[in-house]
């Protein structure tokens, strides 16, 4: 334990000084960590791109009940719908589920599950190792990250202010990616840049 | 869902045929969800009107599966409860007892596994007058093992009103025993900061706990990142902890409720912790820590207001002041113009200083007010102005008067620009004293928005500034000053004085950076130009053609350069015992591949700095403990530091190598041909050392 002018000199240091940033997660208003992946179609996509259009991150788990309340009432697949049609936004969906954990699947399942879900991303990626989603230190499903044209990330964290996995909670909680490409759309800073996430642990 | 299990729906009938009062409580009983059954409890047989009492869910977990504290941690989600109650009846919130840490793969949950107990209190109105009342739940929970689960159940129980003295239920001993595992609310004064990428939170008045084996939860979700261990001290009834921010923390709460576990002993308490700049430490701090709310903002710009007044009065700065002070009784209606001339000067250096501190701040660096203090060519640099500044009131030589605004030039053109520069001058000189002076006021600033810092630094140089504008302003007050006459000169050299016990002040700072030997050269070099000042001061009445004139100068030319060439060494010691850890060589990029290339050593590089508190907590707790040294000799590892104190360019491009910008950074280097470097995380223990390096040597 440290003695007393230890501890004195490091309240003061603490409370003068600043202490070294964390490197491990992204940053909001810095560029979004490059990656490169592999669609359910076999085509690889990079970040880099999509330079020019919004892209919006949706780490998922079909088996996860959070995943479940949002795609159950098709609350997602508006979004999706709505990112691409009145944002011209790209939907990334990013399973970073391990082989054999929850989750994981293979590109034919992915597929059927799009089309069961009548699901409407760009592209679904599938991120086996999880480099990319501990990149972005994406801890559960459903995480959602958005990057704006110029490749800086704007938006961090949860689906919407309520964590529950209740589905009739939807209709009175806050779209945080909906609020965020609208304030995007209007040319403002996006209010809530960073929320908390709520969901399943993704299982890397 | 699985439904009810097949006893119950009998015992349920057979409860709710049951006269309602007669037998005691009807409930719902135990219901069976997904992997855990819970109830709602009484603590209490029946209700008296006016008398508040316990009732709570019980969870029965099945093994391996748990839910969540009000905090669920990294994940999770807490367990909420919505009641339906009879008029007269008003729930509280849930009690949460002190949840368990449970680490799942790479994140850290905070919740309970077997079987627990959610108590709430419930008030029944003094003028009740059913004879029974019924109170419903609704519980929503996240249960989990790896995977999770949501789960849901509506629950009731029936109690009978009577008005006697509640007795305890059959389950009144699972209350206290939950009880017994409650924090209790204590009021020490508690406070925490979010600067930096670090959570720092300091309890004062701190009894009746163990550091060693102290858990730290902090009741707000997304605050910290709960899977690295917090850095936890506990001095003198004080108590520290750091721990890093979350990825995805975003605002920082009013008021953080921040439960503490001393397990072993059977208590916990919850203090609740404001933001804030966190108190030095001594006797001053704990005797005044009544009522501390979080100053608004127009306090805070006040209070530097008054600070900067308070600086005139400090020994940098009072000297050239006063005397400056007295040059204006005599420049009659220009005065006001010197003033307005010397306040901007305070206040462009002032933003100066604060915008460079912004601009690094917001750049990653991490740096305090006084951050100038950090480089020891500054700090030497100050002890030669000041010394010669000193020098100067001593009567030794009469130079300096003139750039410090105090010569008769103040009628002159250059009148202006002279008291402009003073007021630079008064703010660059003040900078030493306002570092220990004002540091906590300016810790505060530090933690606000860039726009609102600013507007405090400024508030702090117009308060220095404000006294001599005042003067300047208010001619009746100047003519009260003491009239100019032969007592300035005493008055001057009494001022000397004050500025040796800086220069004295400043070479301690100096001795901490540059160590005993770099002191004496810039003593040296202070005796080289006291030397030269002293010549200039004889020689200068003289006319230039006088015998010994010339070689007077070039004496002078020597002694400047000797106390030029004393700086310069001066500066380039370094205080011994920096980043002097246990078995360690200095990093450098040679060494280390020279090391690398030895396939029987491994390598543990540290790159550290003085002012970064995480290093320093790392290396008290963990690199230096006989652990950590124990496993280098044991597995063959070399240990080298590379001190980051003052920017060294090497060390730089090394941390960009890693993606850093910033220390610490720890790298490990397995033996064996083109080791593959292993990042460590930035807090360490000695465990994680030693693991890590165990691992690393493949045994």
């Amino acid at each position: 334990m440290p003695n007393r002018p230890t501890l004195l000199l490091t309240t003061l240091l603490l409370s003068i000084a600043l202490s070294a940033p964390l490197a491990a997660a992204p940053v909001i208003g810095e560029p979004a960590p490059e990656f490169e992946l592999t669609d359910t179609a076999g085509t690889t996509h990079r970040l880099s791109d999509f330079r020019g259009r919004t892209v919006i991150l949706e780490w998922t788990n079909h088996e996860c009940p959070f995943v479940q309340k949002h795609y159950d009432s098709d609350n997602m697949q508006d979004q999706q719908r709505t990112a691409a049609g009145e944002h011209d936004a790209v939907w990334l969906t990013i399973i970073s589920s391990k082989p054999g954990a929850q989750g994981h699947v293979g590109p034919e399942q992915a597929d059927a599950l799009t089309a069961s879900r009548s699901a409407a991303p760009t592209a679904v990626l599938i991120d086996e190792s999880g480099d990319v989603g501990r990149a972005y230190a994406a801890q559960v499903t459903p995480h959602m990250y958005i990057i704006d044209g110029e490749g800086t990330l704007v938006y961090m964290g949860g689906i919407d202010s309520n964590p529950s996995a209740d589905p009739a909670d939807i209709p009175t909680s806050t779209q945080y990616v909906l609020a965020a490409l609208d304030d995007l759309a209007a040319g403002r800073a996006v209010a809530e840049p960073v929320t908390r996430p709520y969901g399943c642990t993704i299982k890397y | 869902m699985i439904p009810i299990r097949p006893p119950l729906p009998l015992l349920l009938l057979a409860l709710a045929l049951l006269p309602t009062g007669a037998a005691g409580a009807a409930a719902s009983g135990p219901v069976q969800r997904d992997h855990v059954v819970v109830e709602l409890v009484s603590a209490v047989e029946h209700v008296q009107p006016g008398t508040p009492f316990r009732v709570g869910v019980t969870f029965e977990h099945e093994p391996e599966w748990h839910t969540y504290w009000q905090n669920p941690g990294d994940s999770g989600l807490e367990t909420k409860f919505a009641w339906t109650l009879p008029a007269g009846l008003a729930a509280g919130p849930i009690e949460w007892p002190w949840p368990e840490r449970h680490r799942i793969e790479h994140l850290v949950n905070y919740g309970y596994s077997d079987q627990h107990l959610l108590p709430v209190t419930i008030t029944p109105a003094a003028d009740l007058t059913a004879d029974s009342v019924t109170l419903a739940v609704k519980a929503d929970w996240l249960i989990c093992r790896i995977e999770c689960i949501p789960g849901s159940a509506e629950l009731t129980l029936s109690l009978p009103v009577r008005d006697a003295a509640p007795t305890p239920s059959r389950f009144a001993a699972r209350f206290d025993a939950t009880a017994a595992r409650t924090p209790e609310a204590v009021d020490w004064p508690a406070a925490f900061t979010t600067e930096g990428g670090q959570f720092g939170l300091q309890v004062q008045d701190v009894t009746g706990l163990d550091a060693s084996r102290l858990e730290v939860f902090p009741a707000h979700p997304t605050l910290v990142e709960h899977a690295v261990d917090p850095f936890v001290a506990l001095d003198a009834g004080t108590l520290q902890v750091v721990q890093p921010l979350s990825p995805f923390f975003s605002r920082t709460p009013d008021t953080l409720r921040v439960v503490l576990v001393d397990r072993e002993a059977g208590r916990g308490v919850e203090v609740a912790a404001r933001p804030g700049a966190l108190e030095s430490l001594g006797p001053a701090a704990t005797a005044a820590s009544g009522e501390r709310e979080p100053l608004a903002l127009i306090t805070v710009l006040l209070l530097a207001l008054a600070g900067g007044v308070l600086l005139n009065l400090m020994p940098c700065v009072f000297p050239v002041l006063s005397l400056k002070a007295m040059s204006l009784v005599g420049s009659g209606e220009r005065a006001g113009r010197h003033g307005g001339a010397y306040t901007a000067g305070v206040l462009v250096t002032f933003a100066l200083l604060a915008g460079a501190l912004l601009a690094l701040r917001a750049g990653g660096e991490a740096i305090g007010w006084g951050f100038q203090l950090q480089s020891p060519g500054f700090v030497a640099g100050l002890v030669y102005l000041f010394f010669a500044m000193a020098l100067s009131l001593s009567g030794v030589f009469d130079l300096g008067t003139r750039w410090m605004g105090l010569g008769q030039e103040l009628s002159g053109p250059d009148g202006l620009r002279g008291s402009f520069f003073t007021g630079a001058l008064a703010t660059l000189v003040a900078s030493p004293c306002t570092a220990p002076a004002m540091g906590t006021a300016l810790g505060v600033a530090a933690a606000l928005p860039a726009a609102q810092a600013m507007a405090v630094f400024l508030a702090l140089g117009f308060g220095l500034a404000l006294p001599m504008l005042v003067l300047s302003l208010v001619p009746a007050l100047a003519r009260r000053l003491p009239r100019p006459g032969p007592w300035m000169v005493t008055f001057r050299q009494v001022m000397a004085f004050p500025l040796y016990l800086t220069v004295v002040w400043l070479l301690w700072v100096l001795g901490n950076q540059v160590g005993s030997t770099g002191m004496s050269w810039l003593l040296a070099g202070l005796v080289a130009l006291a030397f030269a000042l002293w010549l200039a001061g004889r020689t200068a009445g003289r006319a230039a053609a006088a015998p010994g004139q010339a070689l007077a100068h070039v004496l002078i030319g020597l002694a400047m350069l000797g106390a030029l060439a004393a700086w310069l060494n001066a500066i380039d010691f370094e205080a011994p015992g920096r980043a002097a850890t246990a078995g360690a060589e200095p990093w450098s990029a040679e060494r280390l591949a020279e090391l690398n290339a030895d396939p029987a050593r491994g390598v543990l590089v540290n790159m550290t700095a003085d002012w970064c508190v995480t290093c320093k907590v790392n290396e008290a707790v963990a690199l230096s403990t006989d652990t950590v040294q124990d496993a280098l000799d044991a597995y063959g590892f070399e240990y080298l530091v590379g001190d980051w104190t003052r920017r060294d360019p090497a060390i730089t491009g090394y941390l960009e190598t890693f993606g850093r910008n910033g220390v610490p950074l720890y790298v490990v280097y397995p033996p064996g041909p083109d080791p593959r470097p292993v990042v460590l995380p930035q807090l360490l223990t000695p465990g994680a050392v030693a693991a890590a390096l165990r691992e690393a040597a493949g045994e």
